[in-house]
This record gives structure tokens, sequence and C-alpha cells, in this order.
């Protein structure tokens, strides 16, 4: 191959769905892109495999709830294939007393089980769902675009929209708000709620794939956070096909307007030179150019691994190297030969997910276990059975069942060859304790450990987040203070994945935004 | 020649081999009250000695001393006057072994200097001194120097305050090796018109030889000295660097060659006086570095500081590229600007009017007695340099009661004192 076919206009690193998004949105602008990937398989972590043959189960992420219509239709993606399976999936906090609290409680029934566990709740319920819902749209217009640089640009369009939704909250929520966004959410949930399943449930929402416990500071603004970036989606959902479907959609999408797709192409190296970044090179030596490159690999990965800290000045070099990237989650996938039977289940709920935190001190328990690289004792999980909605995932009257556990240490006491059984079995008895049947319908399974979701998914130290969601890594600070507006110190270098705003979560947004940021910048010069 | 090892651990007393400096009479000094022995804590001793404390207090008649990061040095040996007299018309010798320094070794340690230096280092020749600026990430200064290349990757730099914290973050990704070796590297200056006929006498062979900036390996009296010719004093200067344990041995035998030429050791007062007739400002003096300045306003860019030629804003990549371009392409806002006081009066710290209107402070102000005038270092604003004249500071009175009075003062040029 002549170096000239190697020339494009952009490079983009990693075909996750971030990556595949930004490669999207600027071969749309008549740009030469290509977009290269370690794995043998688009996707990143939303991909879809088979745990044997005839189960496929989404491997990495389970869920979309934060993709844009507004990406979907950019980027024609239906037209690409992605057919949606379902986009209302409820959350179900599993009771073992077969008392399911479904939220939103959008019916009068589940008002009537949330009040069976405690009257109170019953009551309070549509109050607190309200207030959250007003409390994340004041957050909202910060998500729908590139932050400031630095502080909270007043001039800016966001800002003023925040100012006039705080406004209009009256005192009195104003000053909730206040006391709300810096609080840990244990707190806020122990003044709203008394039944422990509802708080159980909502704190695992909080937390979950963050490294934070309800008793952490600032938790009731991931909380928010969280909500927000759900009102710029589409509802809760998956694809039919398992997320790998978005990610052939993104991929086919890219590939219709000539971005060329190069799988099996690990970068070893981002090439730049005198503040400006020229190309990359691969593991097998081959050099790609490029004027521009767009990482969709985390950050700290991409600017002091792949490029070398050298080519940045010390105090951003420290700041990128300083990224915090602790919080990690595991999968397990199952294969099952019968649907698993949970008391008191209807369509609703078989098709829902599934939380298991039967209590804050549950959930706080299993944080507590990963600071301190342990197993907890009774993990929390968050489940899906996407075969319910998508039956060709598996042979007829057979389903998948996808587990994600947070809270599950990169570097576990005694290491993973020794605690990865003890780990399949703790997280098994506890759904059995919901579906007594479970172990007797299970064909075959998968595990996937933070350092096999690091291997496999190429992502630093399993982190899905591409750096902990916390109040300081996010907004202006993400993925370090200064560089929120993905690009990079070095000319034509720019972050499009998790790592940057709005992070992370199967949205799109990242890349959407780091496209944007990209083009304008060159447009300015 | 054989280098000077920086990681050898020294004891501060002079060398068995020395002629010690007890054997004189009349002096009852324990050496081991100076000593820093091995098994004593690191950061124990706030109270640090030079390896030529006893030989230096051999020379003082007056036991005037002062701090100097945190080492003792004498502030005068005899008098004033008599000091100042044998530097500018015969030559001064002066203890300067509690500079800041560093040696920066490795496979990388010019490119990882390329980083942290406002310029290149790759077109310094072994030998050569060049002046060193670091620039933090907003551009201001963290401190300014001399870096001495001494090898292709052994190179050291000396500032004037201690920045380790720094060195190290800056250090990430390089192949370098950065190390404190203040402690273990004594280092003498030597100035005035017979500086480089004391050298010579003493063994220094042809230093005369050696152009400004530049550095070389001599052997004086069997101990390698590296000598180079810089200073901070004005004039025909030289600063020699050596191994602690023959620092002493060196400081007498200077002395004993210099006697004939009426050779005198320098203090801190004279010193002081020396850089300021040679217009040179000193961090923490005249200017704070961007970590120890109380706002964000206080530190200053190299461009505010005239070190301007320093900074190479090409290509590469160094900490505080980035904001001195805008800073270059905005002008300085404020700049570091010297000054005549036309009275015989004290004036650190004054304000500067131009007009009624302030428009900057004094920050270092001596009698010259080179000048018979006051001098005076300041950071105004840079607007204000447009003004053809006018100028005036709040001056104290040393005799009046009155205390603080208006005085006329006028630009002058750095060096104030012009050399041969």
């Amino acid at each position: 191959m002549s170096d000239e076919a190697l020339q494009y206009d952009v490079i983009v690193i990693g075909a996750g769905h971030n990556g595949l998004v930004s490669a999207g949105y600027m071969a749309r602008a008549g740009k030469k892109v290509v977009v290269l990937d370690a794995a043998e398989a688009v996707g990143g972590a939303a991909r879809t495999a088979e745990i044997s043959p005839d189960y496929q189960v989404s491997s990495g992420a389970h869920l979309i709830s934060c993709l844009p219509k507004q990406i979907e239709r950019d980027l024609k993606l239906s037209k690409h294939g992605l057919i949606w399976a379902t986009k209302d999936v409820v959350s179900v906090a599993l009771d073992q007393g077969g008392k399911h609290i479904v939220i939103p409680a959008g019916r009068k029934s589940d008002i009537e089980t949330l009040a069976a566990h405690s009257k109170r709740d019953g009551e309070t319920w549509r109050r607190f769902e309200a207030r959250i819902k007003n409390f994340a749209s004041i957050l909202s217009p910060f998500l729908a675009g590139v932050v400031p640089e630095t502080g909270l640009d007043f001039s800016g369009n966001s800002a003023t929209a925040t100012t006039l939704r705080l406004e209009k909250l009256g005192p009195e929520d104003r000053r909730e708000f206040l006391r709300f966004v810096p609080a840990n959410f244990a707190s806020i949930l122990d003044r709203s709620f008394e039944g422990d399943l509802l708080k159980g449930a909502l704190a695992l929402d909080a937390t979950i794939g963050h490294h934070s416990g309800p008793n952490t500071p600032g938790t009731a603004f991931s909380f928010l956070y969280k909500k927000a970036l759900e009102l710029h989606g589409q509802g809760v959902g998956y694809p039919i096909g398992g997320l790998g479907a978005l990610s052939e959609a993104l991929a086919g999408s890219a590939e219709s307007v000539g971005a060329r797709i190069r799988l099996d192409s690990p970068v070893m190296e981002i090439i730049a030179g005198a503040g400006r970044v020229s190309g990359v090179r691969l593991a097998d030596g081959t050099l790609f150019k490029a004027p521009i490159v767009m990482s969709s690999v985390d950050p700290k990965t991409t600017c002091i691994d792949l490029l070398g800290a050298r080519h940045f000045e010390t105090s951003v070099a420290k700041h990128i190297s300083g990224i915090r990237m602790q919080g990690s989650a595991a999968k397990v996938n199952l294969a099952l030969e019968g649907l698993p039977t949970f008391e008191n289940f209807t369509d609703r709920e078989y098709g829902g997910r599934l939380l298991i935190a039967p209590d804050m001190a549950t959930v706080e328990r299993s944080f507590i276990a990963a600071k301190r690289n342990e197993l907890a004792l009774d993990p929390v999980m968050e489940m899906v059975i996407p075969s319910y909605h998508d039956p060709r995932l598996a042979p007829m009257g057979h389903h998948v069942l996808s587990v994600t556990v947070p809270n599950v240490p990169y570097d576990v006491e005694g290491g993973w060859d020794l605690r990865r059984e003890e780990f399949v079995k703790r997280v098994i008895d506890t759904i059995s304790q919901y579906a007594p049947d479970l172990s007797d319908k299970i064909i075959a399974g998968e595990i996937l450990t933070p350092p096999e979701i690091e291997q496999k998914f190429g992502m630093k130290r399993g982190h899905w987040h591409q750096g902990d969601m916390s109040f300081d890594q996010l907004l202006s600070f993400r993925p370090a203070p200064g560089m929120a507006g993905y690009a990079t110190p070095v000319e034509g270098l720019f972050f499009c994945g998790a790592g940057t705003h709005p992070g992370g979560g199967i949205s799109g947004l990242p890349g959407k935004y780091a496209a944007t940021a990209a083009l304008a910048l060159e447009k300015a010069q | 020649m054989t280098e000077i090892d920086p990681g050898k651990k020294k004891t501060i007393a002079a060398s068995q081999s020395a002629p010690s400096p007890l054997d004189g009479p009349g002096i009852a000094l324990d050496p081991t009250w100076f000593e820093q022995t091995n098994d004593e804590l690191p950061f124990t001793r706030h109270v640090l000695t030079t390896p030529l404390h006893l030989v230096a207090s051999e020379e003082s008649r007056t036991n005037k001393w002062t701090e100097w990061n945190g080492y003792t040095v004498a502030e005068v040996y005899t008098n004033f006057d008599q000091e100042y007299d044998a530097l500018r018309t015969r030559a001064g010798l002066a203890d300067i072994s509690p500079l800041v320094k560093y040696r920066i070794s490795g496979n990388e340690a010019d490119a990882y200097l390329d980083r942290l230096l406002t310029r290149a280092v790759s077109t310094i020749p072994i030998d050569v001194v060049a002046r060193a600026v670091l620039c933090c990430g907003n551009g201001n200064l963290v401190t300014e120097g001399l870096l001495f290349r001494m090898g292709a990757q052994d190179f050291r730099l000396t500032v004037s305050s201690r920045h380790l914290n720094w060195m190290f973050d800056a250090a990430e990704g390089f192949d370098v090796n950065v190390e404190d070796v203040s402690g273990t590297i004594a280092a003498l200056s030597i100035a005035g018109p017979m500086a480089t006929k004391i050298l010579e006498t003493a063994g220094g062979d042809d230093v005369s030889a050696l152009a400004k900036n530049h550095a070389k390996w001599v052997e004086l009296g069997g101990m390698p000295v590296y000598v180079s010719r810089t200073g901070m004093m004005g004039g025909c200067e030289y600063e020699l660097w050596s191994d602690p344990s023959d620092a002493s041995v060196l400081w007498k035998r200077l002395f004993e060659f210099g006697a004939p030429y009426g050779i005198k050791a320098i203090g801190a007062a004279v010193r002081n006086v020396a850089r300021l007739e040679k217009g040179i400002a000193l961090e923490g003096v005249d200017y704070g570095n961007v970590f120890e300045a109380a706002d964000g306003l206080n530190p200053l860019s190299p461009f505010d500081l005239g070190l301007g030629d320093v900074v190479d804003l090409g290509n590469h990549v160094f900490n505080g590229r980035r904001a001195l371009k805008d800073t270059f392409k905005r002008g300085s806002a404020k700049v570091l600007t010297g000054f005549e006081i036309d009275a015989d009066q004290q004036a650190q710290f004054a304000n500067i009017y131009v007009n009624e209107r302030v428009i900057g402070t004094i920050t270092s102000s001596v009698w010259s007695p080179g000048l018979q005038r006051h001098v005076a270092l300041a950071i105004i604003e840079a607007d204000a340099l447009g003004a053809s004249g006018g100028f005036s500071a709040d001056v104290t009175s040393r005799w009046e009661k009155s205390g603080v009075s208006r005085a006329p003062i006028s630009l002058a040029k750095r060096p104030f004192l012009a050399f041969p």
C-alpha cells in the first residue's frame, strides 16, 4: 500500500459508539475519514456477541437511555438498520416478598405498591418525581452542547436557560435545589422517603458505574446529572439485535458517506511534533496521516500513553494524569432455557430493568467492599432480559439475562483467577433469592471482570465512563480543567469519547459535540 | 578531568588534608558545631552552614551574618566601604554556595529542558552558560537562573529558589534524572579588575581566554574546579564550582595568591549593591514567583522582566508557550524598570507617581557608591513608560523627622554602572 492511500482528513481512534458518531458527522461534513479499532468488531462496549451458539446478548452496555433523536435523524440510523425493540423499559426494584416497586410509578397500582411499603412514600412519590424532573431540567441546558472552557459562562444560552428555570422554581424549590446539589444522596432519600427498597433502588441508580456509595458527597448531583442526561434521550430501551445493532447502524451510516472503518488495527502511537498532530501509527507499524485525529479512547490513555506527556505543558499533563478512573463494574451474561420465575411479575416487569438493591446499606456496603478491593457479600446489580422484547436473541422459549454488577474492584484481593468462581456464585445466589429457579435454567454463561472488560473493549481499568463522573470531573472540568472544549493543546488532536462532556452512557453526545467543535475550529482558522 | 560526584555525602567541615582554620591563634571554634552528620534526619536542621563557613568566619571582623536559602552567610566581613572598594578596584571573593543547584542528566535531559525552559537547549554547546527562564502554564515566571551545559546530556541549573516539586512534575514521561545538588557543590564568586590575574597565578591557566558565559574545567592547586565567566556583581567576574571538601582550601588558596592584589571577602550587603548596580532583579525581592505571589496579579511574565530574548515562541512545546504567545501579542501591562533617585534617600516599597497617579512601586533601592546616587528597580505600568518625565516617588528621609517626602526620580538604563 502506498503512502498516498493512508492520507486522510480525519483519523478516529476507536470504533465505539462515540467514535462512530464523530466519524459519521465528520464524513457528512465532507471529510475523508478513517476509523481505527483494535477489536475485530465495531461498537466498543456497545456490542452484541454470542454467549454460546444461538444465544446473543449485548456483551457490554445493555441499555440506551440518552441517545438523542437528533443523532438518530442526522445519521439516518433507521435507514441503516436501527429498529428499537423497546423504548419504555421501567425500573423494577425487586422485593423478596414479591412487592416489587416499579419506577417511574406511572400507574395507580404502582403507587399502591409503594404505599404498601410505606404509606408516606405513596403520597410523596409524585412530588419527589416532579421535583427531580424540575431540577434535572435546570442542569440539562448545559448538556446540550459544548460547555464553556472555564467556569460557567453566564453570557451563553445554556446559562440563561438555567437562570430562567431556576427563577421559575419558586423560593422553596430553589432553596431545596441548592441544598440538593452538594449533598449525598442518602441524606436526600432519608428525608424524602421511608421505604428501604425504594431508597435502595434510587441509591443504586445514583451510584451505578461510579466509584461511590449513597453516603458519598456529590451523589445527589450524580443522580440529577443522570436524569438530566436522560432528558436528552428518548426513553430507556434497546434496539432489536442488542446494542451491537446500534453500533452497526452507526458504522453503516458512516460508511455510506465514505468513511472507512478498519478493524484489527490497534493504534500504538499518536504522532505529533511542534505542538501539532500529524497522524497515528498502528502496532504493525502502518502509518496513517491526517491533520485531525479524534480519539474516543479515554483522555488519559490518549495523552499519556499514546501521545506522551512531553507534548503537553507540565500543568496540563498533570491535570490529565490526575484524572480519577476508579469506578468499575463487572458483567455477567447468562443463557437460560426459559424465563426465570419472579414472583408477581407481569409483562412490564419481565421487560424491565431489574434492580437488586434491597436497601441503602447494601448499596453502601458494596461500595465499601470495592474500596477495599474486596467483593461484596451481597452484591447489588442491574439486570435486563433483552430476549423478552427481542426474542430473536435466543432460541424459541429460551432467554438471555444480562447482569451489570457495580462496585467490582479491578484489583481484587487475591486476584481474579482465584476469585472468579466465588464472584459468579455470589451473583447467581443473590439473583436466586428473587428467582429461585434461575440456576436450574442456566445453559451457559460468561463473566467479564473489570480486567476482562479492559482487555475486550479497550477501556482502561475497565472504566465504563472513561473517568469518574463526579462533580469535579464533569461539565467544565471534563476531562480536565481547561480542556472541556474537545480540542487538546496539541493542535488537531480532539477527544471524542465518554471521557469528555457530557460523559459516559450510550448517548453519542461526546462524539457529536467533538465533531461540532472540530469543524467549528477548522472554520474559524 | 574528573568530575565531581554530586551524590557523594560530604561533611561540611574543612577536610583533613587542608590547613585547618583552627590552627590560627585566638580562634576557638569547634568545627563539629557545623557538621551535618549522616544520621541526622533530613530537614531537622534549619540553620545550615556552607562548606566555606569556617574559613569565611575567619575573615569576619564584625560577626554580622545573614540568611540566604536557609544558609548562614556573612552580611559584612569587615566594613562595607572597604569591601566595595576592593570589589571595584581590586578583587572580591564571595561565598555563593547557598545558590540552588540542580543536576539534570539522562538520555532525554535535553528534551526535558526544552519543555521546561522557554528556549530550546539543543543549540547550547557544551561548556556554555545560558540564561534560563522557567514559566508556569499561565506564562508567569516560576524562576530564572543559569543553565550550564556540562556534557551532551548533563546540565546544571542554578536558580534563586527551590522548585524541585515543579521540576519533578515536569519530568513525567521523560527519561531524565533531576536532583537537587545544592548541598554537594560549593560555589565561589570572584570579581574585580584583578580577578583574572589572581585566578591565573593561583593556577587557573589562561582563564582570561574564557569568553563571557563560557565555562571550563580548571585545576587549581590539584583541585578540579569548574570555572565559569558568569556572575552578578558586575565587571570582570568568575564563578567557581567545586567539591565541598575542596572549597575551604580553594578559598584559602585564592586569598593566598590574591593577597598581593588586595583581595577581600565580600559580604551579602556589598553583593546586593553590586547586583543592583548591574541592574539584576531578584526573585523574591523584585518579583514573586508564580507559586508564591500573593494574588494572581503579582507574578510577571518574562517579557515584563525584560527577558523576552530568552523566550523562543517558535514551534517547540514548552511550559507557558500558549499563554506567552498571547502575552506577547497583548504586550506587557507591567514592566521592570530602572530608576535613579535624585535624593540621598531610601525608597524601597515607595509608590511611584506620574501626575499624582500611582503607576508602580520601587522594589529595590540602594545608594550606589560607584555612581554616587541612589539607584532603584521598580515594577511600573507599561503605558507609563511613554511619559517623558515627571516621575516622582515617596522617599523616606534618614535624617528628617517628617519621614516621607516626595522626590523626583528619572528613568535609567540598566546596567546602571558601566564596566569597561
